[in-house]
């Protein structure tokens, strides 16, 4: 039988191997014309990484610089351009800024309520806890248009506000929190209060610290959904650069796709994808417990 | 328990939050759907259900139902079952399936708007590699493959694949074509939606009992298809369940995809609720159309959500 199982497990492969390739199609085009030179992307010609020839790009030359300065390789060039041409930097601080303020702010609120719904009796509670139920059901992206008339009317658009304040709620983050803290056992916290701590310092000392992997996995979470999120800045940045999110910024770069050159593009495109794949790949696990944490009831 | 009031200060945030962000939305959209609202407007009127009914009837607006429905119900199965079959094959692997796992679940991760830019130039009819491939496949297996050649009924002569070599290399312009256009945007959907559901079904099939398996085989089920039918697809069941309900939630959602390629075109072929919404009441200002969207729209998630419960609670629990 061990020969037929062989067969078996390379028929798998086989199967498997088609799929990955047309999974990383894209992947493998982004990348490749990222270090081409045009006339290569053009005739889909040099394989993955081009002929690498030293050369003077004509673009450039028409931008104003000297055809010294123009004169390098295609990678070089590519990469080098992109950043000329873009503040690429100051889009990825934006999305490091909105990122993080969301998780920051996410946390503030959702923790101290977790705590109250899992371990506080207070009248209401009952009540409170069907009410995050309820909200948990509301998909954001579909009332943006109603809480873009809000931010209209408060002349927020066009702000850093705009971008941060609709997710600051998260119903997720304190179900997923509270279901956590119920498994904390009463002792610690009644203990924590014969030493004299109050209700404040109950919650940043002793409840967060044991929430730190839950924490993480929440983290993962709403930052890649965040910095990949792309309908909610269209909607509410309309033209200023300075607020311009990752994906707002690959848009951007796309422009007329007949008449720009590719490799610039792809090449900005490369460098704000990259972050997050290779955080991925770094932290593999942890990023699909995130992802899938919507999934983990 | 203590007599603090410490718990109002604790959940007082949120409450006020989930008044303002999530709740209180809900009822301005239904309110302004029954209005001539627009931003910027002064004073509006009240236009009871007219909205509602340009919705249903004027053709664009049917052809946005038809194109968010060919989406979903696309997407969603396929999604779905290429998740389950790449789960069940990585999970019978003898070596690899990490690897694998890791490369399906790069396109849940990465930045969607750059991998939608990424395919339409993989896509693209003089630029793409996709096309290329199949332009120096004329003649070939790829054709005899592609082509469908190996069916019976399918004439080599007039197979689609034929015909575009035939025409000097006429391949379809996959995003720009009516009759291609929703096609390669839902490939495009599932390529994105399959591994989340592939790393779910994984998770589902982790905890599947090794003694269910010896019990059917001594029950008389052999074969791997028996055992599936027996054991593997019922103990799924609530992870299906799940799966089914959270990628049509996403999918209804689709909008970057849209946007950023077909713009809804051509002639409305890939118009989806996302991006009508989006065309209506931002670019054209069109505030009270785009609310009667957003409530049908937020209507269909409440259903389905309510539905998934529902049968969570009846049905699937073994």
């Amino acid at each position: 039988m061990e020969a037929k199982q062989y067969i078996g497990e390379g028929w798998k492969h086989a199967i498997l191997i088609i799929g990955a390739i047309v999974v990383m199609l894209p992947f493998y085009m982004m990348v490749s014309m990222s270090l081409k030179s045009q006339q290569e992307i053009q005739s889909i010609s040099g394989g993955l990484i081009g002929a690498q020839e030293t050369q003077t790009f004509p673009v450039c030359v028409k931008t104003g610089y000297s055809e010294e300065t123009c004169t390098m390789k295609p990678y070089q060039y590519n990469y080098w351009f992109a950043f000329e041409k873009a503040p690429i930097p100051r889009y990825l601080m934006n999305g490091v800024i909105v990122t993080l303020s969301i998780f920051i702010i996410q946390v503030l609120v959702a923790l101290p309520c977790a705590y109250a719904l899992a371990k506080l009796r207070f009248y209401g509670r009952e009540f409170v806890f069907s009410m995050v139920l309820f909200c948990l059901l509301i998909p954001v992206h579909g009332i943006a248009l109603p809480l873009y008339v809000m931010l209209a009317q408060a002349g927020l658009v066009d702000t850093y506000s705009a971008l941060i304040l609709p997710w600051t709620i998260s119903v997720f983050g304190i179900f997923l929190m509270r279901q956590f803290f119920m498994t904390v056992p009463d002792e610690l916290i009644d203990a924590a209060r014969m030493d004299g701590m109050g209700e404040y310092a109950i919650v940043w000392k002793v409840m967060l610290p044991t929430a730190i992997p839950a924490l993480l996995a929440f983290a993962i979470f709403s930052v890649v959904a965040h910095w990949n999120d792309y309908f909610w800045p269209r909607m509410v940045i309309t033209g200023n650069r300075d607020l311009f999110t990752p994906p707002l910024g690959i848009r951007e770069f796309r422009g007329g796709i007949d008449s720009d050159e590719f490799g610039p593009m792809m090449a900005s495109i490369v460098t704000v994808t990259v972050p997050l794949i290779v955080a991925f790949i770094i932290a593999q696990k942890r990023f699909i417990e995130g992802i899938t944490l919507t999934g983990m009831k | 328990m203590h007599n603090s009031k410490a718990h109002i200060w604790f959940i007082a945030p949120a409450i006020i939050l989930m008044i303002i962000i999530l709740i209180f939305p809900l009822f301005l959209a239904g309110g302004i759907s029954f209005t001539d609202y627009n931003l910027g407007n002064k004073t509006f009127e009240w236009v009871g259900l007219e909205n509602y009914d340009k919705m249903f009837n004027r053709k664009t607006y049917v052809k946005m139902i038809w194109a968010t429905a060919t989406y979903v119900i696309v997407v969603v199965p396929i999604s779905v079952v290429l998740g389950l079959c790449a789960a069940m094959l990585l999970n019978s692997l003898r070596f690899g399936a990490d690897i694998y796992k890791t490369i399906f679940f790069l396109p849940v991760m990465a930045t969607l708007l750059a991998m939608a830019i990424a395919w339409e130039f993989t896509l693209h009819p003089t630029l793409g590699i996709v096309n290329s491939f199949l332009a120096n496949g004329c003649g070939g297996v790829r054709e005899f493959i592609l082509g469908f050649h190996w069916l019976p009924w399918v004439d080599s002569q007039e197979s689609w694949y034929a015909i575009a070599c035939a025409n000097n290399m006429d391949f379809p312009y996959w995003l720009k074509q009516k009759n291609t256009a929703i096609w390669t945007v839902c490939f495009i959907g599932i390529w994105q939606a399959f591994g989340f559901n592939m790393v779910l079904y994984l998770a589902g099939l982790t905890s599947i009992p090794r003694e269910l398996y010896q019990a059917a085989e001594m029950d008389g089920a052999k074969s791997t298809w028996e055992q599936f039918k027996l054991v593997t697809w019922p103990m799924l069941g609530p992870t299906t369940l799940f799966v089914v309900t959270i990628t049509t939630i996403r999918t209804f959602q689709v909008f970057d995809t849209i946007e950023i390629l077909t713009k809804g075109g051509p002639s409305k072929t890939t118009y989806v609720m996302m991006y009508a919404i989006f065309e209506k009441a931002i670019q054209q200002n069109l505030t009270s159309i785009g609310a009667a969207i957003t409530v049908v729209f937020i209507g269909f998630i409440l259903v389905l959500t309510f539905f998934q419960r529902y049968v969570i609670e009846k049905r699937v629990h073994y």
